[in-house]
């Protein structure tokens, strides 16, 4: 069925449908659909408070990130686990035809405004990664990554790097070992729509695979999240 | 067996009609606590929190239109059923042709006081806690609502932390905070929150704080009053992600809350081991920063989650209180009480609360009187009762839809602080409220439908017109 969500990329209509459907759901926690659940509005993350300095609270381990095989923008495989160790990585899951204001564009302009402010830091900049990991390997392959990632792709000495799977059960492990729930809206035919509903996760990983925090929309506050980067950054010092 | 516990919670509930039977019990526990000996008739309390309004914000899937199932953590009752803990499902919308009906029941097989549940952030899996064996039981939820699965039985809480008693399970992103009641050294109520992912590892422990703490935070205490020391106690869960807060509230340990509550009563030392602090904690840092003075075992904690709002409520058991945890203009949280639950003086026993999704509006049920009232929070600084309905011999758990025009009652407390005989009315109420009156639309004998003690209550709905990944690429 995702296959036909592949036919119909590129129909004009499709993009407003989608822009209508995101902004009547305007989920950010996604969710699901149904006559009787209803994720209402989601609302921007508010800040109202300093946030504590880097170096000055500990991060939980909170669990180690299991290893799989994934592909690369340039149709390379690579081990999950070679983009999750030796820096510390943010890494989130998105698909590259979302747009819910509050949901993957939000998350990966929230992660250009913490690239911005690593890159800053050149020290800090050669040890932190981004990556982004497509929910839908059926649509997204390496070749629309690769354009879609162009656009974040300002400066080639950061490391943002943007995968997907070969096919869909390649990703069910990885979606399962993060805990990253997402289901396809049908329509009144069962047929899948070109909806997906997540919940937007972003998970903070320590050079040694360790999952030490995770955000959700009410916790993308970059500056927060720039001192926990720096915090795990103190760490390794 | 049965007799003999019968004859005890008999016994018990002279003790508790004694007790009420004094003119001015609460003048006198004001003068107990203010000696220091806090032996009110502070007893019977514990609650639970519930709700669609009442869940971890940062959940997934909340159901804004009408639930389609009630799941009920009901404490097991010897020589009745199975006899063991269950987690019950009841139909509840009314355009099924089981509405109000037992659906589904999922016994853990065996009895260890179960009391309170949580959502996972994602909303598939439903953590129930034993108070009294210190399990954790989850259940999946998502994959059929209708037909919850036990899929995994957590049992290294003590092993892992020295505490007992779990009680909130409040979902943080990817992992679940546990606010517990008690501990194994003692069995008393010096207890601390822990931390598992939502694999069921456990990641981390924090004690409740036991001493006075130095932060600036803490410096000017409320009122200006001496800074206040933690008693170790803990409750409730909740927290502010946008003022990075974490609200405790604190109860009392398994030697009270598994104890008859008549002995309890008629124990001066044991009448002095509940909980009279709120904390607030810095939720990135996991540091207490300061501890506020909340005489009479606050319990619920609700947050007012809307932008500009600055403040959180609690009931308080034993002392029947509302009391606002607010921050003043100049940035200092503070903690006072703004009004009265009923009528202190007769002890009514504020247990659970919930809040409405604008936090204009707060539900209270009070256990003795089986009274569910309802307070106008309009003016959070000055709440009024506008509204108030006997809606049985005893009630406990109160938890409302998001829309408020549902609201679901329990019945029980705790197994040894149940009322007795004919007063012991084990049941789900389910109500429409249009605003001004509470109409009974169903109800569940859980006595006669061989179940057990109803307490804590979650809203689960299908998923219609969602399919999986792999559904929808094999299709």
């Amino acid at each position: 069925m995702l296959g036909s969500l592949m036919a119909a990329r590129g129909a004009p209509w499709v993009g407003q449908a989608c822009r209508m459907l995101s902004l009547a759901v305007m989920t950010g926690f996604a969710a699901v659909a149904g006559a009787t659940v209803d994720p209402g509005k989601a609302t921007a993350p508010r800040m109202e408070f300093a946030p504590p300095p880097p170096g000055s609270y500990k991060l939980q381990n909170i669990q180690r990130v299991s290893d799989a095989v994934l592909l690369d923008s340039a149709g390379q495989a690579v081990k999950l686990s070679a983009l999750t160790q030796r820096k510390i990585t943010l890494l989130t899951f998105f698909y590259t035809y979302c747009v819910d204001p509050l949901g993957c564009p939000f998350a990966h302009e929230t992660l250009g405004q913490l690239r911005d402010r690593v890159r800053a830091d050149r020290r800090l900049a050669r040890r932190v990664r981004f990556v982004s990991v497509s929910l839908d390997p059926t649509h997204d392959t390496p070749q629309t990554l690769a354009d879609y990632g162009r656009e974040f792709a300002v400066d080639p000495t950061f490391e943002w790097r943007f995968l997907t799977a070969r096919r869909v059960p390649d990703l069910l492990p990885v979606l399962d070992d993060f805990g990253q729930d997402v289901s396809v809206e049908t329509d009144e035919n069962g047929r899948a729509t070109r909806t997906l509903h997540h919940m937007l996760k972003m998970f903070l990983i320590d050079a040694h695979g360790e999952v030490r925090e995770i955000y959700t929309l009410a916790f993308l506050q970059p500056r927060v999240m720039f001192n926990d980067i720096e915090t795990l950054a103190l760490e390794g010092d | 067996m049965q007799i003999d516990r019968q004859m005890i919670s008999n016994r018990s509930a002279a003790v508790i009609a004694d007790v009420f039977a004094i003119a001015d019990v609460f003048a006198i526990a004001k003068v107990l606590m203010i000696t220091g000996a806090f032996v009110l008739a502070n007893v019977f309390t514990i609650a639970a929190h519930a709700d669609e309004t009442c869940n971890s914000p940062y959940m997934s899937g909340l159901i804004k239109g009408q639930e389609d199932y009630v799941h009920v953590w009901t404490l097991g009752v010897p020589g009745l059923g199975d006899g063991s803990d269950k987690l019950v499902t009841i139909d509840a919308n009314p355009a099924s042709k089981r509405y109000g009906k037992v659906i589904d029941k999922v016994s853990v097989g065996g009895r260890g006081e179960a009391h309170h549940m949580g959502f996972t952030d994602d909303r598939k899996y439903l953590w129930a806690g034993g108070l009294d064996d210190s399990k954790i039981y989850v259940f999946d939820v998502g994959t059929n609502p209708s037909h919850p699965k036990l899929v995994k039985t957590i049992d290294d809480l003590s092993a892992k932390t020295g505490y007992a008693g779990p009680h909130t399970f409040y979902a943080l992103p990817g992992r679940m905070l546990i606010g517990n009641l008690s501990n194994t050294a003692d069995r008393g109520g010096v207890t601390g929150l822990s931390l598992y992912n939502n694999k069921g590892e456990f990641i981390a422990k924090y004690d409740m704080p036991t001493t006075a703490i130095t932060t600036a935070a803490n410096a000017t205490s409320t009122a200006g009053k001496k800074t206040v020391t933690g008693d170790g106690y803990g409750y409730d869960i909740a927290v502010n992600p946008a003022k990075n807060a974490l609200l405790t509230s604190s109860f009392a340990g398994w030697n009270n809350y598994m104890r008859d509550l008549g002995e309890v009563v008629k124990d001066p030392e044991a009448m002095k081991h509940f909980g009279n602090t709120m904390v607030l904690w810095n939720l990135k840092t996991m540091q207490p920063e300061k501890i506020f003075a909340v005489p009479g075992a606050p319990l619920e904690i609700r947050w007012a989650l809307a932008e500009g709002q600055n403040w959180a409520i609690t009931a308080t058991a034993l002392t029947s209180q509302l009391w606002l945890i607010e921050r003043d203009a100049r940035g200092r949280w503070q903690a006072k009480d703004v009004a009265a639950i009923g009528d202190p003086a007769k002890i009514p026993l504020p247990v659970d609360i919930s809040i409405t999704a604008d936090a204009k509006g707060l539900w209270v049920n009070t256990f003795m009187d089986g009274t569910t009232h309802y307070f106008d929070l309009s003016d959070p600084q000055h709440p009024k009762e506008t509204y108030s309905k006997h809606t049985g011999s005893q009630v406990n758990m109160v938890s409302q839809s998001w829309d408020g025009r549902r609201v679901y009652i329990t019945s029980s407390l705790l197994s040894k602080w149940d009322k007795t005989g004919k007063d012991n009315e084990q049941f789900l109420r389910a109500f429409n409220w249009d605003g001004h009156e509470l109409t009974p639309t169903f109800e569940v004998d859980f006595t006669k439908e061989q179940l057990g003690r109803p307490h804590h209550m979650k809203f689960s709905a299908d998923q219609k017109r969602v399919a999986s990944l792999v559904d929808a690429a094999v299709r």
